[in-house]
């Protein structure tokens, strides 16, 4: 594109510097607190910098089934992730590229579900989760949110852009139902299935009040819930909080460089396509 | 009636889904394997055998499994050490002398734990043994889920606590639902450091008024020292701000005979001007944005010089915080315009829900009774609690002064109104109150005679 | 006509193939308790009553005045944040888009990271940042001379809804973004600069190619952006529980509050009803203004 140093231009970047600033501190601060003990962690004045960095947040998180926690969350996070991708990816596209019957009631059906809160669901969830006897298992979580049609939502969207005439094409060249769908709507949807992704694997893992209704066990528990149980009443171990948060944050940044690549990917793909 | 509508229309729903999730299912079902032990009800409990010991025994070889949720109420050894390691020592011992009987421990948190409950108390995944405070238990207890612990009641029991007004706070009507280990009461919290620079700390003491409250703050005000908060925000330790409000011109959060709220009498509407007052000239910090556990940190890390919300648990779970910052604290009762503090106070206990397995129930009352009266687990576990116990027959268990001195306010009790009707919903409405004064946008008349009015809405709400 | 009908069915059968997974899930853990919800909605339903008492929770709701408090404020969150979020978003991506591989990495990194921190965590950070007597907030602008005294930003109700705003919008935005960066790969690069040459100006060019591609992801992302503002409820649990005296109760708040506190979950779910009737209608309308280009 032009280059060229237009007032606008300068401005843009101001306030995406000072944006970013914004954007960075809580996750700087989070990752330096969770060096420092409680009384640096809420010094006054601050320290930006941990003073006398200690481990001890680490190693007091570690003194319970910490990694065992973070296992769950893993598991939890991870499985939701495939099979809400798997399952919304392919419900997406024939919503926005098939014509068959029900499709609007289905769709604002999808739209209307996601409108109401979660919060009125659960109670049945949760004897329903206990009637299936799953209750206190990984499944009690994943099962629920699978449900949950956000990711049909978003990969509607995304197909939508797929060209019919490839379709088409697909379809005068033999291909069958599914062999369609994978190689040629997929790599177009690609980036969008990348980013519903990261998106699910996020919005499971922090999906607190879920967790919290339905696991109970001490060594079921996800890393949210056991850091948690570790706050004494009207004594806020902010250390341990931030501990935590930074232990989460891992397998988040994990699952999103990796798909990162398929934002590039999807960049290409609509290069080549044109 | 609902439940089976809802069974009915899961079962369907239900054996396809299944299928899906095939053998992930674990020990949460375990409740259909321990059998109903149908003859062992009511006969073996009612002759109150204090020691614990396995005279229940008969059904030997049928293990009934139960399962305890605690709250973080008994300390650990250490701050580090993982919560439930104290209790798991408890439950090992009841275990080895109940051989029948498993206990489960699940650790839960006061801030999502109260919603937890209610959650698993429609959805059916209840636990069977909560240890919480009459507020919340009461409440289980009148919608019938609990089990009624009349014959834990026992003559020699209701004789040993010898305190009428926290046997009652364990009832509802007249049925019990809470099996009680200890109490303490709430009070507030001075830094010495900055009390003796501002050369008040003498008048720092039980028996102080009102008006050597106003002294010591408008002193610690004019050294330069951050006022405590009157906190409002959030959701807990409302009952320090209550205390404070009826005690400054000896009024009352209900009558005595708590069946409606009187707050909004003179004193207490005076005490409200009080406090707007001293908001407004900083000897009070508006704590509009603080919640309890805010105001007791800035207390904790220097920032302000006293708090409204202590007690012995308090202290114990902020020590190394206090400690840091080189922290010596004046406990107090609130200041009132006798000199005669009414305080509020916490009591601690058990309560078994009613799943519908009566063995489970009795289980659950033999393990309850272990954990308060064993003889040698009984001190320690209120020790434990860091407060002081309802039986009098175990004495007294602290040594230190500054504890003996606490336990001698219990002779301030005031009618205990945490299981009036209502309860919970009234509580939503106090915060409002406080912040809508200290920010000016009612006056404190105004306010106290809407807060009475709708708190005393919820009563027949409740009922 | 008959052979449409035959193509339609084909399709219908191929779609509900497709569909059949997530159908699964969706009606046997969304649709069917939500169904029981709906259902007790219209009952007066506690922990230890549960009677028929028809539309009595909807008429309560609006005579209610901390209801309708709670709906003013949810208002004011949505109408303060959805156009914000679309537009930053927008303006976000399309900056960046075209800068260095690294630029575009760095920026979708940096309006990420709240939402990696977690909401915990980053609620956190916010109500230290917000502190009346040690929040930096006040440091700085007391610092800058912009303020004199300090503010009790969040217990302030001149400020409470503005603050609870801005946390809300740093937590939004980042993946709005990352969407809008994914989609702008489907933009037809050889269109675009068959424009350029052609002499249009950058806003022709964004306004008559990109934003046509653009169009379902923006739908998207409005749609739900809007729901997540509507549902906005964890921050205000966190920061302030609804206060001071309820300026920052949202419908979500007070629906938990009636639910999850007071075991009131008839009126709750009545509110959660008229939540989603209300979400329902302004996505219905969403739909209508932002679909119609879309290719049906």
């Amino acid at each position: 594109m032009k280059k060229k140093l237009s007032p606008f231009y300068i401005v843009s970047i101001i306030l995406l510097s000072i944006l970013t600033i914004i954007f960075i501190f809580p996750f700087y601060w989070i990752i330096t607190g969770a060096f420092k003990s409680l009384s640096d962690a809420i010094a006054v004045p601050p320290q930006w910098w941990p003073e006398n960095p200690t481990s001890a947040n680490f190693v007091q998180l570690f003194n319970n089934p910490a990694l065992k926690w973070l296992t769950n969350s893993i598991l939890i996070s991870g499985i939701t992730m495939i099979l809400v991708c798997a399952t919304s990816s392919l419900a997406g596209y024939v919503l926005a590229k098939k014509r068959f019957y029900g499709q609007k009631i289905l769709f604002s059906i999808f739209i209307v579900a996601m409108a109401l809160p979660k919060q009125v669901i659960l109670v049945p969830l949760v004897s329903m989760v206990s009637y299936m006897g799953i209750h206190d298992t990984i499944w009690a979580v994943i099962l629920p949110l699978i449900g949950w049609p956000f990711g049909v939502f978003l990969m509607k969207q995304f197909s939508e852009n797929i060209p019919l005439e490839l379709l088409e094409s697909a379809k005068i060249d033999g291909c069958t139902e599914l062999r369609t769908f994978i190689s040629i709507a997929f790599p177009i949807i690609k980036p969008g299935f990348a980013a519903l992704a990261i998106f699910t694997f996020i919005n499971t893992w922090n999906d607190y009040f879920m967790q919290l209704v339905m696991l109970s066990s001490r060594s079921n528990l996800t890393i949210s819930l056991g850091v948690a149980t570790l706050q004494a009443e009207f004594a806020t171990n902010y250390g341990l909080i931030m501990a935590g948060a930074t232990l989460a944050a891992i397998p988040i940044v994990a699952v999103f460089v990796i798909f990162q690549k398929s934002f590039t990917q999807g960049i290409t793909m609509g290069a080549v396509k044109g | 009636m609902k439940k089976k509508f809802l069974s009915m229309a899961l079962a369907c729903t239900m054996i396809v889904s299944l299928g899906a999730c095939g053998g992930n299912a674990n020990s949460s079902s375990a409740n259909d394997t321990s059998a109903v032990n149908t003859e062992e009800d009511a006969a073996n409990s009612a002759d109150g055998e204090t020691g614990g010991d396995s005279t229940g025994t008969e059904s030997s070889g049928d293990i009934t499994e139960i399962t305890w949720w605690a709250f973080p109420t008994f300390a650990q050894d250490t701050a580090e050490t993982t919560p439930g390691t104290y209790e798991q020592t408890v439950i090992d011992a009841f275990q080895d002398k109940n051989p029948n009987i498993k206990v489960r421990l699940e650790t839960i948190d006061f801030t999502s734990g109260p919603e937890k409950i209610i959650a698993a108390i429609e959805g059916g995944t209840i636990c069977d043994v909560l240890f919480d405070a009459p507020g919340r238990i009461i409440e289980y207890g009148k919608s019938g889920k609990l089990a009624d612990l009349s014959d834990m009641f026992t003559e020699e029991f209701v004789a040993d606590v010898n305190n009428d007004p926290l046997l009652a706070s364990c009832k509802a009507g007249d049925t019990p639902y809470m099996y009680p280990i200890s109490s303490a009461p709430f009070y507030m919290a001075f830094n010495k450091e900055m009390a003796v620079d501002a050369g008040v700390a003498e008048k720092i003491k039980d028996g102080w008024t009102t008006a050597d409250f106003q002294e010591v703050i408008t002193a610690l005000k004019d050294k330069g020292y951050m006022a405590g908060s009157v906190f409002c925000s959030g959701q807990g330790g409302d009952q320090g701000t209550r205390a404070f409000v009826a005690n400054l011109y000896d009024s009352s959060i209900t009558d005595d005979a708590v069946t409606k709220y009187t707050i909004n009498d003179q004193g207490g509407v005076k005490a409200l001007e009080f406090i707007k007052t001293a908001v407004d000239e900083g000897t009070l910090l508006n704590g509009s944005a603080y919640a309890g556990g805010d105001d007791i940190k800035n207390f904790a890390t220097k920032l302000t010089s006293f708090t409204l919300l202590w007690g012995p648990g308090t202290q114990n779970s902020n020590q190394s915080l206090l400690d840091d910052n080189g922290i010596e604290v004046i406990e107090v009762p609130f200041p009132s315009e006798d000199g005669v503090a009414e305080l509020e106070y916490l009591v601690n206990g058990f309560c078994v829900f009613n799943n519908g397995d009566n063995a489970k129930v009795e289980a659950s009352k033999k393990f309850i009774q272990f954990i308060c009266d064993d003889p040698e687990w009984g001190p320690k576990n209120v020790e434990r609690t860091g407060c002081f116990p309802v039986r009098t027959s175990m004495g007294e268990i602290y040594t230190d002064a500054r504890m003996k001195e606490i336990n001698s306010w219990t002779k301030y009790y005031s009618p205990y109104y945490n299981t009036i009707d209502g309860f919970a919903e009234m509580r939503t409405y106090w915060f409002p109150m406080l912040q809508a004064i200290m920010n000016g946008d009612k006056e404190p008349k105004a306010a106290a005679d809407e807060f009475v009015q709708l708190s005393d809405q919820s009563i027949t709400n409740a009922q | 006509m008959k052979k449409v009908n035959k193509i339609r069915m084909h399709e219908t059968m191929v779609s509900y193939c497709f569909l059949a997974p997530a159908l699964f899930f969706f009606v046997v853990f969304v649709l069917f308790p939500m169904g029981m919800g709906i259902f007790t909605s219209f009952f007066k339903y506690t922990m230890k009553e549960f009677t028929f008492t028809g539309l009595k929770n909807y008429t309560t709701m609006f005579q209610d005045p901390t209801f309708l408090k709670s709906l003013r404020n949810t208002l004011i969150i949505v109408v303060g944040s959805v156009p914000i979020v679309v537009i930053f978003s927008l303006f976000v991506s399309s900056q960046t888009y075209e800068k260095s591989a690294f630029t575009r990495s760095f920026f979708r990194c940096v309006f990420f990271l709240p939402v990696v921190t977690g909401t915990v965590a980053v609620t956190v950070v916010w109500k230290w940042i917000y502190d009346p007597l040690a929040g930096i907030m006040n440091y700085i602008l007391k610092g800058a001379g912009i303020i004199e005294r300090n503010i009790m930003w969040l217990g302030d109700k001149k400020y409470a809804l503005m603050a609870i705003i801005i946390i809300l919008l740093t937590t939004a935005v980042g993946q709005p973004i990352i969407l809008y960066i994914a989609s702008m790969g489907n933009i037809d690069k050889s269109l675009v600069e068959a424009a350029q040459v052609d002499g249009a100006n950058d806003f022709q060019v964004f306004w008559k190619i990109k934003w046509p591609s653009l169009l379902p992801t923006t739908l998207y992302i409005v749609v739900i952006t809007t729901i997540n503002s509507f549902q906005c409820f964890s921050l205000i649990q966190l920061l302030t529980s609804g206060g001071p005296n309820f300026e920052t109760t949202t419908i979500m708040y007070y629906l938990y509050e009636k639910a999850f506190k007071l075991s009131d979950y008839g009126y709750a779910n009545a509110m959660g009803v008229f939540l989603a009737i209300l979400i329902g209608l302004i996505s219905f309308i969403q739909f209508k203004a932002l679909g119609k280009d879309v290719e049906y």
